[in-house]
């Protein structure tokens, strides 16, 4: 069933807070290079479904499958939760408001997952974190704290600290929707490089432009479910279903 | 005599009460300090009923006076002298700086707890979920990301709860433990000169001004992070003596 590429897999997806459901099934499967945009209205669980798949919100039922490790959930139960850390060191994440930790230098942030986490010598992460924080442009930043950063910044550096880990695919929970609009296009850029060298993406994003010109498939989420799913440009040009036609046409 | 006459006189008496005093007020808040960052970890994750014990000796604790727990033990462990001679534990309890000393531990270890709890569900929640999502195990996520902003917090607030567990340590002396305050009322009761109760009162504040230097010190150096460019940002309350 699984194509030998796929990286990501999330079969079924089932998630309620208290009696609310607010994921309905939802499964997707992410191949080696592609970058998925996922769109929806808020309160679409667009955010919960990302957060399910390294397991910062536990399912309440479904499988999850990174890299051939898998996680089956059952009432709310993982099965082997033995799993999860490796599974989360696999992931890359990037939040809405960075999580940086603030006690820390930017150098510092970097090198924590490779040295805590891998096991790397603090050289070896030393000279990878600071190839990263070049790249993302931030050579001038490194031994400064985050409070020192602009918001921009800040989430380049989120972004160094997830390639650190040298993910298999990295998730983005609304990189850009607590930034300045000024800041916005730095961090896309960053984004859009990425997936240029074909990194594995997963995006939970408002930014229909992303979406659109740099993601391979859009998936559109509402109220729990996978309400249209396709390559951008057939589903930008010609929606098939009622609600995301409004979700774009407000959007735009 | 005049006031100088007695500090001449007796100095090395007041120098052996004033070491007493900091070894009682250290090896108590140290004690403390060991147990403290477990049970605050209970108190903040545990179930209601699990800890409920534990709740239970914080509020003993907190609710009553540091003399009443000092009696307690001191007078306490005398009246079951048989049964402690029998466990091998009389030895420990014979000894009034060991009773002061598990009156202090145990007290500090209430107070303690329920600061460093206050510090940790101060920690911010994203920077968890970010070491989470890295795939840092639950203890690195507490020893690398957690106490220390728990501690950073709490720090002002731990630090006076160590500046009134060393006043407090002047209770030992009612039951026969020879610190700064036990020297000082045998000074007074052969002299019976006031003044030196006044130079007992001076040394507790020189102790305490001391304190109180190297705790903002260390305070400066575990806040480095924060406002590093806009200057003078507070951190928490700043350090202020309480009264005992």
């Amino acid at each position: 069933m699984t194509a030998p590429d796929t990286i990501v897999k999330a079969e079924d997806i089932h998630k309620s807070f208290g009696n609310v459901e607010v994921l309905k099934g939802i499964s997707l499967e992410a191949r080696n290079h592609d970058v998925i945009s996922i769109l929806g209205s808020s309160g679409s669980g667009k955010s919960t479904f990302l957060r399910c798949l390294n397991f910062l919100e536990t399912p309440t039922s479904g499988k999850v499958t990174v890299h051939g490790e898998e996680i089956l959930v059952r009432n709310g139960k993982p099965q082997n939760a033995r799993h999860i850390e490796a599974i989360r060191a696999r992931l890359g994440m990037v939040f809405q408001q960075f999580n940086l930790w603030t006690h820390r230098t930017v150098l510092e942030n970097v090198m924590e997952g490779p040295v805590q986490v891998k096991g790397e010598s603090k050289a070896e992460a030393r000279d990878r974190a600071e190839m990263l924080l070049r790249r993302v442009g931030l050579q001038e930043r490194m031994q400064m704290y985050p409070a020192q950063l602009s918001g921009g910044q800040q989430q380049r550096v989120a972004i160094a600290r997830a390639l650190a880990m040298e993910p298999d695919a990295i998730l983005f929970d609304e990189p850009t929707s607590a930034l300045d609009p000024e800041l916005v296009g730095e961090v896309l850029k960053v984004m859009q490089d990425l997936a240029a060298e074909g990194r594995t993406m997963i995006v939970v994003t408002h930014e229909m432009g992303f979406a659109r010109e740099v993601s391979s498939e859009v998936v559109f989420l509402h109220e729990g479910r996978i309400a249209e799913q396709g390559p951008p440009e057939e589903m930008f040009t010609n929606p098939k279903t009622e609600e995301f036609r409004r979700f774009i046409a407000k959007a735009m | 005599m005049n006031p100088f006459e007695i500090l001449v006189q007796y100095w090395p008496r007041l120098l052996d009460g004033t070491l007493m005093t900091i070894k009682l007020t250290l090896m108590g808040a140290l004690i403390a300090a060991a147990v403290s960052p477990v049970l605050a970890l209970v108190r903040v994750h545990a179930a209601s009923m699990a800890q409920a014990p534990l709740r239970i000796y914080v509020s003993f604790m907190r609710g009553t006076p540091i003399l009443a727990q000092l009696f307690l033990i001191f007078y306490g462990s005398g009246q079951f002298r048989p049964l402690l001679q029998e466990w091998g534990l009389w030895s420990f309890f014979r000894d009034p700086f060991n009773c002061a000393l598990l009156a202090f531990a145990l007290n500090s270890t209430a107070y303690q707890t329920e600061i460093l709890r206050g510090g940790i569900l101060g920690v911010p929640r994203g920077e968890i979920e970010a070491a989470k999502a890295i795939g840092l195990s639950r203890v690195k996520t507490l020893r690398r990301v957690v106490f220390p902003h728990a501690y950073r917090i709490a720090w002002p607030a731990l630090g006076n709860e160590v500046i009134l567990l060393m006043k407090a340590s002047a209770l030992a002396s009612v039951v026969t433990v020879f610190d700064l305050m036990g020297r000082t009322r045998q000074v007074f009761s052969k002299t019976f000169d006031f003044s030196v109760y006044l130079w007992a009162a001076l040394i507790y504040l020189c102790i305490t001004a001391i304190f109180v230097l190297l705790w903002r010190q260390a305070e400066r150096r575990l806040s480095r992070h924060i406002g590093a460019r806009h200057t003078p940002q507070a951190t928490a309350q700043p350090l202020k003596e309480t009264r005992a």
